[in-house]
């Protein structure tokens, strides 16, 4: 791993260090928020209903669950995702890495596109934490156009 | 990363945030930790109740007709007030978490309705029972739901129909869900065992916390 390191060159050949650490934040942000919805969501019923959540009416929508799974779930194994490619990065600044994240955070930002969609037009209602991770997933996609554009630079 | 040690330390402290994080968030929103507490508004005589009228002790409800955990609760309700009801007076409380529950109010209505001829608590038993139902309904399907249990109970159906829809049946609703938010109810159900706020993890919790109560009175 420390090889890709040095065969990279110069230390300007790496990913700016700020934005690493912008993907690591934000993904973490992600990251608990989507934990939240998912502890919510399986531990709903044992916990009561809450005005203090006021997120059941989306989160407990038809849309919230995909073949059994929780859309929360889904959006907590993306951030995780996300949140472990950018700490390997950081740690062994392979480039290959690199590559997963456009993708991943381009199918994320439509992903979320839909559920904004869902919430407004389709079940009215707006979920705070649903928001949360969407305006994270759209801050994830432009990293990842950053991240992209950086990986174009290394290519001649 | 410039050694293994320091290498090991940066994921030791990752896998630490990340899993502290899970867990904060875990421990946060559980509902026995925090959350104002007021005061119960004292029982009164015209409120729906089961077991022992002339009891002292009080175990008071705030319910929620449209809340999946509310039904879930229901039979260790209904266990509890057959095993201690010579003992203690339940009360039913509405608490409608109308934000969520489109048709919470007009269940409590309904059941409010039906408790002006007398069948207060089969209606609650029927709504409960159907609960699956009547929830994802629209509005007007759900008025629908109520009156044909209305019409199964037997009530006289213009009756029911007027004294749903009327000021003073809304107002008894609303009467309640603001005692409750006096008393620093915000999700439901929430449990009052003479006044204090109980939060029994289990039905062995429950039956216990009962039993120590009515021993301590005797």
């Amino acid at each position: 791993m420390k090889n890709s390191a040095h065969s990279s060159g110069k230390p300007s050949k790496l990913l700016p260090k700020k934005l690493n650490w912008w993907l690591i934040i934000i993904s973490f942000i992600g990251f608990l928020d989507t934990s939240y919805l998912t502890i919510s969501h399986y531990t709903g019923l044992d916990l009561g209903c809450s005005i203090t959540k006021g997120c059941e009416s989306v989160t407990t929508s038809a849309y919230s669950v995909i073949y059994g799974i929780p859309l929360s779930l889904l959006g907590l194994l993306y951030y995780f995702t996300i949140l472990f490619l950018s700490l390997l990065y950081y740690d062994t600044k392979n480039r290959k890495i690199l590559s997963f994240i456009p993708p991943l955070t381009t199918v994320g930002f439509l992903f979320s596109l839909w559920l904004v969609y869902l919430q407004i037009f389709v079940i009215e209602a707006i979920c705070q934490y649903c928001m949360l991770s969407a305006i994270t997933s759209t801050i994830l996609f432009i990293l990842g156009l950053f991240v992209l554009k950086y990986k174009k630079s290394l290519t001649p | 990363m410039q050694n293994d040690s320091k290498r090991l330390f940066f994921w030791f402290v990752s896998a630490l945030v990340v899993v502290g994080g899970f867990l904060a968030l875990i421990f946060l929103s559980s509902p026995s930790s925090g959350g104002p507490t007021g005061t119960l508004d004292p029982v009164t005589p015209d409120e729906w109740w089961r077991g022992n009228e002339k009891s002292t002790i009080y175990l008071v409800e705030y319910s929620d007709f449209q809340c999946p955990a509310c039904a879930s609760r229901e039979p260790i309700v209904e266990d509890i007030i057959q095993e201690f009801g010579e003992h203690i007076k339940f009360v039913y409380r509405h608490f409608p978490l109308r934000s969520i529950h489109a048709n919470a109010q007009a269940a409590a209505e309904a059941a409010e309705a039906a408790g002006l001829q007398g069948k207060f608590w089969e209606m609650h038993d029927l709504i409960f029972k159907n609960q699956t139902t009547w929830e994802k309904q629209t509005g007007s399907e759900a008025a629908t739901s109520f009156s044909g249990y209305a019409l199964e109970l037997g009530l006289d159906i213009d009756q029911f129909l007027d004294d749903a829809a009327s000021n003073s049946v809304e107002k008894a609703v609303d009467e309640d869900y603001d005692s409750g938010t006096r008393a620093g109810v915000n999700s439901t159900p929430t449990f009052f065992l003479n006044g204090e706020k109980i939060n029994p993890g289990s039905y062995e919790e429950f039956r216990t916390l009962i039993r120590q109560t009515i021993e301590a009175a005797a």
